[in-house]
């Protein structure tokens, strides 16, 4: 079986369309995140979180009617999953695990009749949820400058600017989505937590790995074609991996369809991401990074024929 | 296929040592299952008939993260300011208002509690020492005693909740040091919030404890062991009338007739007061002696207390020891002021000093006037650490323990007598638990989508790469087999982010093939053979796969580095993953189409 014979789409030749399209993709989301922000998870924020199952379905206003009672006023209430499935969470810190405890006595006294087992219960310090943040943050900017510094070692400076501001735009385009569809989509836990930054790296992980193998047949083709001009081995190199990336992608979309679908409620912040993620970082291998080794080209041409 | 010899051999050697890192899981996952078909009496003989094999299979299986089997994870800290205050002579206003301060900086600084402190009192131009160790010293030497104290106090924190996690009785507990004033607690299945919170917070309960006279100590537990073969023994005449002396006996007739002594052995000689056992068998003979009848036949006033470390027996079996002691402790650990660890210089023996206050000092002259000869346990948390014989009257209440076989030893006593002294105040920082349900649930859902998206990518592949992709496919078989057993032997724990990090392996050695596939598919079209067309599109995919599967290896690597906990189990089957299928995708693939291809070109087929 065949999906593709050989092409010859001029890819880089309309690259000034798709800038349009990666820019107006990346505003939206900006704007989204500066108005709408993102959610960030307990982890990163700190306080107490708590998930119970009821064994008759509730109403998200009497649980919250509840917490009032409680004092615990700036609780978040959701549900996770199905309507008997309820999510607290407080930003409220006590000391030990007092807050928790509250909301089960509390939720105990409110629903006598309704009794529920508490799934999944975390506290977290104010202070860890920093270092949280922080080691996060760590570990994303570690990984771009590590990639840059690999993949210019084994190519050119150029192409690790490629590859990391395709990523910057990977993550951007990806982190806009994820505020825009935050809260429309019931059932979607989008909020940032630690799952959703591994989520972020595999993104990047798989991005990077697809743009490598576009650039090494660049590399290749270079070595072949010593007269021909960068754009068209350039475009050459696409249409050559063409296929193999579409099947790759298409593979691994499945894949994240299927995580996304069945995976549980765990796994499906993570999946929307990645799906995102899959979509974007094909994408930018083509019309970010190559292009962006077809623009330093193009200038640094420019600029010999000035001197000339 | 001769070629291929060594290769071959390779791919066999590593299957077959992926299969014997995999049997235990395997075996664990059968025996539970047997275990939960059966009931009552039958799971209890199960149980004991299996015992070895259990426990030695659940240790070497894979293991499933709190995520997946439900369980707690605590994280606690050690409160510095709070030691501080503790620390501290003499405490007047200056004193608390320099110390309210540091409390609201420590909120949001980095920087140490001590160096704030320290900061805090040169600023209002007050010596440390004010407060602290004696007037001579500086602050250098104050801020390091400082520093020190908060370091042990971790150490004491440890203890005291290792020995508590230890006699609660979770299977496969993880209690680790996380920086300078952490510590990490997972408990596997617990989940009864309560009672793991009382484990871990409040102070620690110190107590002095005479052990009884060993010739009571022993009447007592004959009678326990003879109560017990009149029970099981009624119908075994035989054994009663046994004249062989008992010296002549088999280990199997010597527990037949002693149910007791059988797995609680005594030495007449040295030892008669205290009993000895394996730790296998620690479990038994605790349900022994928690039983009704049983308790009736030990006197009110004797308590039976475990040691809280095992000693290394004879073929290397580790050995806890069962004292009896006094209930009413003679005094209880608050009046300890100090402790330490040291090496005695005139005999070159560990010894651990011991001071106490007045009040203290005045009890244990005349505790220590009037048991002469007999020995005190150091009891903590209902834990025997040591149970030093006493030589004469200790007046002045410094007192020096010795008899340790080493200083680690004597370290451990003096984390132990400071736990009376001062309590290590730990507090909860963080706090996870996931309910089993959730956990089974999480489970389902994980399985289930790695294998229904294993299933669709195999399909795919063979309806799109034909020959090529059913070897693609096996390939596929093999990773997910490595990956695997390099988490068992690794002893790696799998979480559900490692699960989904096992299915972007699985993309990742999808993908190796493609790449080769398609190179593969390029080279026939230029007209080469098949043959050739396979050895130029190995050779030519090796770059692009080596890069980006180096470029993403990094990136779980630094994921590795800087995540915590589930993401860490994400980056470590990523890497795992990725090693395993650049072996199977590449070496394995190659062996057999150069085998496919050496009988025949025409069974092979790229599509």
């Amino acid at each position: 079986m065949r999906l593709f014979g050989k092409t010859t789409i001029d890819f880089m030749g309309k690259r000034k369309l798709w800038y349009l399209v990666s820019g107006s993709l990346i505003g939206i989301g900006l704007i989204s995140l500066l108005i709408k922000g993102v959610d960030l998870g307990i982890d990163f924020l700190g306080g107490t979180e708590i998930v119970v199952k009821f064994e008759k379905a509730v109403q998200i206003s009497d649980v919250r009617s509840a917490m009032d009672k409680l004092g615990i006023n700036q609780a978040e209430i959701k549900t996770f999953g199905s309507d008997r499935e309820i999510l607290l969470r407080t930003p409220q810190q006590g000391e030990g695990t007092v807050v928790g405890d509250r909301i089960r006595s509390g939720l105990a006294t409110s629903f006598p009749d309704n009794p529920f087992t508490v799934l999944k219960e975390d506290k977290i310090g104010p202070k860890v949820g920093a270092e949280l943040r922080r080691d996060a943050m760590y570990a994303v900017v570690a990984s771009l400058l590590a990639i840059m510094l690999y993949v210019a070692f084994r190519f050119k400076f150029i192409y690790g600017v490629g590859a990391v501001v395709a990523l910057f735009h990977d993550v951007l385009v990806t982190l806009g989505i994820i505020s825009l569809a935050n809260g429309l989509i019931p059932g979607l836990n989008l909020e940032i937590s630690q799952n959703m930054i591994a989520a972020f790296l595999t993104l990047v992980g798989l991005s990077v790995n697809d743009t490598v193998v576009i650039f090494d047949r660049i590399r290749e083709n270079q070595k072949i074609f010593r007269s021909m001009k960068l754009v068209e081995v350039i475009n050459k190199s696409l249409n050559e991996t063409l296929s193999r990336t579409i099947i790759t992608s298409g593979t691994i979309f499945l894949v994240l369809i299927v995580l996304l679908i069945f995976g549980g409620e765990v796994n499906r912040g993570f999946a929307f991401a990645l799906t995102i993620g899959i979509i974007t970082g094909t994408y930018s291998s083509i019309y970010i990074a190559s292009a962006i080794v077809v623009e330093w080209a193009n200038r640094a041409q420019r600029k010999a024929e000035l001197i000339d | 296929m001769r070629k291929n010899r060594n290769k071959l051999i390779l791919i066999g050697l590593s299957v077959l040592l992926a299969l014997y890192f995999l049997y235990p899981t395997y075996r664990d996952y059968q025996l539970h299952k047997q275990l939960r078909s059966l009931t009552g009496a039958d799971s209890l003989t199960f149980v004991e008939q299996n015992e070895k094999a259990i426990r030695e299979n659940r240790m070497k299986r894979i293991k499933l993260g709190l995520d997946l089997q439900g369980g707690m994870r605590v994280v606690l800290e050690v409160n510095v300011l709070k030691l501080l205050e503790d620390l501290a002579k003499n405490r007047d206003d200056a004193f608390t208002a320099v110390l309210k301060q540091v409390r609201e900086e420590a909120k949001t600084s980095e920087e140490s509690p001590v160096l704030l402190l320290r900061r805090a009192f040169e600023v209002r131009q007050i010596r440390m020492s004010r407060y602290y160790l004696a007037l001579r010293n500086t602050n250098d030497d104050v801020a390091k005693y400082l520093e020190d104290e908060s370091v042990k106090a971790i150490d004491r924190g440890i203890e005291i909740v290792r020995n508590r996690v230890d006699q609660y009785g979770v299977s496969e507990p993880s209690i680790q040091k996380l920086g300078g004033t952490r510590i990490i607690v997972e408990l596997p299945g617990a989940t009864n919030e309560n009672e793991v919170r009382q484990l871990l917070q409040g102070t620690a309960l110190l107590e002095f404890k005479l052990l009884k006279d060993s010739d009571l100590s022993y009447r007592v537990m004959e009678t326990i062991d003879k109560t017990l073969a009149a029970a099981s023994g009624k119908d075994s005449v035989a054994a009663k009338k046994d004249t062989t002396a008992e010296a002549d006996m088999t280990p199997e007739e010597f527990a037949k007739k002693h149910p007791f002594f059988g797995i609680a052995i005594i030495d007449p000689q040295n030892a008669p007061g205290e009993a000895f056992v394996l730790e296998e068998n620690k479990l038994k003979v605790q349900h022994i002696l928690d039983r009704e009848d049983i308790q009736q036949l030990i006197p009110r006033d004797l308590q039976f207390l475990w040691s809280a470390k095992t000693r290394t027996g004879g073929e290397g079996k580790k050995i806890f020891t069962l004292y009896a002691v006094k209930a009413t402790p003679e005094l209880t650990g608050g009046v300890i002021t100090n402790a330490r660890a040291t090496i005695d210089p005139s005999f070159n023996q560990p010894i651990v000093t011991m001071e106490m206050n007045n009040e203290g000092s005045r009890e244990w002259a005349r505790i220590t006037g009037a048991n002469i000869n007999k020995r005190i346990a150091i009891v903590m948390d209902n834990s025997i650490f040591s149970a030093p014989v006493v030589r004469s009257k200790i007046t002045g209440g410094n007192s020096q323990i010795e008899g340790m076989e080493n200083i680690d030893e004597a370290r451990l006593l003096e984390i132990v007598l400071k736990a009376g002294a001062l309590p290590a105040p730990v507090e909860i920082v963080e706090h996870r638990s996931v309910g089993p349900s959730l956990g089974e649930d999480s489970i389902r859902a994980g399985l289930l989508s790695a294998g229904l998206a294993t299933l669709l990518t195999v399909i795919f592949m063979v309806l799109y790469y034909h020959t090529g992709g059913g070897v693609a496919d096996l390939a596929l078989v093999f990773c997910l087999l490595f990956v695997l057993a390099v988490l068992a032997a690794f002893q790696g724990t799998l979480t559900l982010p490692g699960i989904a990090g096992i299915i972007l392996t699985l993309a990742v050695a999808v993908d190796a093939n493609v790449l080769i596939y398609e190179r593969i598919r390029e080279e026939t079209a230029t007209g080469k053979t098949l043959r050739a067309a396979i050895d130029a599109g190995y050779e030519k995919a090796w770059t692009a796969i080596f890069d980006s599967n180096l470029t993403t290896f990094i990136t779980g690597l630094i994921l590795f580095q800087f995540g915590s906990g589930p993401v860490q189990g994400f980056a470590l089957t990523l890497m795992i993953g990725i090693a395993a299928s650049m072996f199977s995708a590449i070496f394995i693939t190659r062996v057999i189409f150069e085998m496919l291809t050496e009988k025949s070109a025409a069974t092979v087929n790229f599509g």
